[in-house]
């Protein structure tokens, strides 16, 4: 390094700080000028329409996980992460099928059920987490384990099939030319962006996971923060489970494992594009989207399946080795 | 290995919590045997524990990672490297068995080199590290197969097949390999200075830095050694079964952390450590083995069995809330 500065004074050093800063951003901004050029559907508005709404519920469930990580701090290991929201999301989709396809329940009904569902999941993690004192990514992968095999047992691992009006409209429906689920998506992010960074308790949230020992000194009492936010990941699974009920017209076997992988994602290239690199609503719905419209473009382009996980892994690791070795040059 | 060594920790029905754990391995344990018929027969039981031995190498490898500190979610992609690596060395390069399996072993100690250069190197947190690691092994193994065929090796030589299948004095050699190792391990790890090392290192890395312990080398020499020791269930599973199926590691990857920490539940301050460990690792293996013996449906199994893991998580650690949470999963 030192050498590097001798060359040249301060050029060098100030192009590596700018690159490592604005790295994962160019690398993205670069993935995507290619595939715009290799692929001249790329940019059209179907596609561009189609990528934000499959990005819908990956930003949703991601907003849920925000909360839990500004809560539990950016940790994973020792800190907050809630990996069983993708199944509570497969939970309340199937419960929202299995309402109104065989129950013949209205969708209020249904999506009441399905919320207290997810809500239920996220009290559970609660009592292994604050009560008993289990680390959040243990309990979390535990509940995940469990919860999708309730919910292979609860729809036999078969599709449900949803012709409902009111899921069709939000399936079809474009207000202002732009999909439904978008607006979903969008509505949410305004509604955790200001729970998180415009509200008391989102204040409160990050000082508990800041330090748990400081909030509690200033008379913040951790444990409710803690509590409300596995609770509030709940709901988030539930909201997005609306969305993928719609897209899909029913719930189908095995949409927990890719949500559960493009929500990591998601929220960690997300939190990259910060500048403190910590985890933030709009950050993790840039990640989704992101994340959509690579997966979309990769196909596009016709990569072959084999090889599309194995670019999403070195995409997470070069977003988060500049973050990391831009948080170690700070140090 | 007593939960309550300590005068402050004893409090009134501390005991109960204490052995909550025990009481629930009992009482599933005389369950499974009043039950089905042939669950406490001989031949059962040593089906019980050779059908835990490539758990075990999963989970001491996960012991190894987060007793240094940190997690490694790509022990299941070293796994089937091992399994696939050394079939590929018999089949496609006609090594010799021996070695062939020293090239499984190698192909297990590349994937902990990736992490190690991603985590020591770069600076990236362990849980992003090796879920980089994960996705690329995932799409490498897809790639190399074209798509996700087996690799099947029928005609395998004797010597390799007997790793798995043959006996010595009526004893399994798996079960003769898998004591070995766990005594290596134990003695590595709970009664050398470098398990010491690797312990301070997981509790407080700045302070064993200060201290003048070589953490680098440390950190980079245990995640190899994890990469190398999952690899060691793969090549077994390989020489059972004569077959080599893509990500069939990832099953033991909930598995794996699980027992770690029922295990590190046991430990006066929560640690992660061998024999704990063994403990979690024989927990999980009799209840997959009784839970096949009453002949569930096989989603049902799946959702029990993630429901008995959350339930003996919290038992476990109903022993260790008190007094040393903070050093649960060793920040």
């Amino acid at each position: 390094m030192s050498a590097l500065s001798r060359v040249g004074p301060d050029l060098v050093p100030a192009a590596r700080r700018v690159l490592l800063k604005r790295g994962p951003l160019l690398l993205f901004g670069a993935l995507l000028l290619y595939l715009s050029v290799a692929s001249s559907a790329f940019l059209s508005t179907a596609n561009l329409l189609s990528s934000l709404t499959q990005a819908a519920p990956i930003a949703i469930v991601a907003f849920g996980l925000a909360v839990v990580v500004r809560g539990g701090g950016d940790d994973v290991v020792a800190g907050g992460i809630d990996l069983s929201i993708p199944a509570s999301a497969a939970l309340a989709t199937a419960v929202i099928s299995d309402q109104l396809a065989n129950q013949g329940a209205g969708v209020l009904r249904a999506l009441i059920l399905a919320t207290a569902a997810a809500v239920l999941v996220g009290a559970i993690n609660v009592l292994l987490v604050t009560v008993i004192g289990l680390t959040s990514i243990l309990s979390t992968l535990a509940m995940y384990a469990t919860v999708v095999g309730v919910v292979r047992v609860y729809t036999a691992n078969r599709r449900i099939t949803v012709d409902d009006p009111t899921m069709l409209f939000v399936r079809d429906a474009r207000p202002l030319g732009i999909p439904m689920p978008v607006w979903v998506m969008f509505a949410a992010a305004v509604a955790f962006w200001l729970l998180l960074h415009r509200s008391a308790f989102g204040m409160r949230l990050q000082a508990v996971g800041g330090n748990q020992e400081a909030a509690a000194t200033s008379g913040i009492r951790p444990r409710p923060y803690i509590a409300a936010s596995f609770l509030i990941a709940g709901v988030a699974a539930a909201t997005a489970a609306v969305v993928l009920v719609a897209r899909g017209s029913g719930s189908s076997p095995g949409i927990d494992e890719r949500l559960l992988v493009d929500m990591v994602l998601a929220t960690f290239v997300g939190s990259a594009f910060s500048r403190r690199n910590v985890v933030t609503v709009p950050g993790v719905m840039l990640g989704a989207i992101l994340v959509a419209l690579m997966s979309n473009g990769l196909i596009l382009i016709r990569v072959d399946n084999s090889w599309i996980d194995g670019f999403k892994g070195v995409l997470i690791l070069i977003v988060v080795a500049a973050a990391a070795l831009q948080n170690r040059r700070r140090a | 290995m007593s939960a309550t060594d300590r005068a402050d920790g004893v409090k009134p029905g501390a005991w109960v919590a204490k052995y909550a754990f025990v009481a629930a391995f009992a009482g599933l344990f005389a369950f499974f045997a009043l039950r089905t018929t042939t669950f406490l027969s001989a031949s059962n039981l040593m089906n019980v524990l050779e059908g835990s031995m490539i758990l075990l190498f999963v989970a001491l490898a996960m012991t190894l990672v987060v007793s240094s500190g940190g997690i490694d979610l790509s022990v299941g992609i070293a796994l089937d490297f091992g399994a696939w690596f050394v079939l590929i060395a018999m089949l496609e390069y006609d090594l010799a068995w021996p070695l062939a399996v020293i090239a499984g072993l190698l192909g297990g100690a590349v994937v902990g080199g990736l992490n190690a250069f991603l985590i020591v190197g770069l600076g990236v947190t362990p849980f992003l590290a090796t879920l980089g690691t994960f996705f690329i092994g995932r799409s490498a193994q897809q790639i190399g197969t074209g798509g996700g065929g087996n690799v099947s090796f029928r005609g395998a030589p004797e010597g390799f097949q007997s790793l798995a299948g043959g006996a010595a004095l009526g004893i399994p050699h798996e079960l003769i390999i898998g004591a070995v190792v766990l005594a290596a391990f134990y003695v590595v790890l709970q009664r050398s200075t470098h398990g010491t090392r690797i312990h301070a290192m997981g509790l407080q890395d700045p302070a064993a830095r200060v201290a003048g312990l070589r953490t680098r080398r440390y950190r980079t020499l245990v995640y190899v050694l994890s990469g190398a020791t999952a690899a060691i269930g793969g090549i077994l599973l390989s020489s059972s079964l004569r077959l080599y199926t893509p990500q069939a590691g990832f099953a033991y990857l909930l598995d794996a952390i699980a027992a770690v920490f029922i295990g590190a539940s046991m430990h006066p301050r929560s640690r992660p450590n061998v024999l704990g460990t063994l403990v979690g690792v024989l927990f999980l293996g009799v209840v997959g083995n009784g839970l096949d013996l009453l002949g569930l449906d096989f989603n049902l199994k799946a959702a029990l069995r993630g429901g008995i893991l959350v339930v003996a998580l919290a038992l476990a650690f109903l022993v260790s809330r008190r007094g040393s949470a903070a050093s649960a999963s060793g920040d």
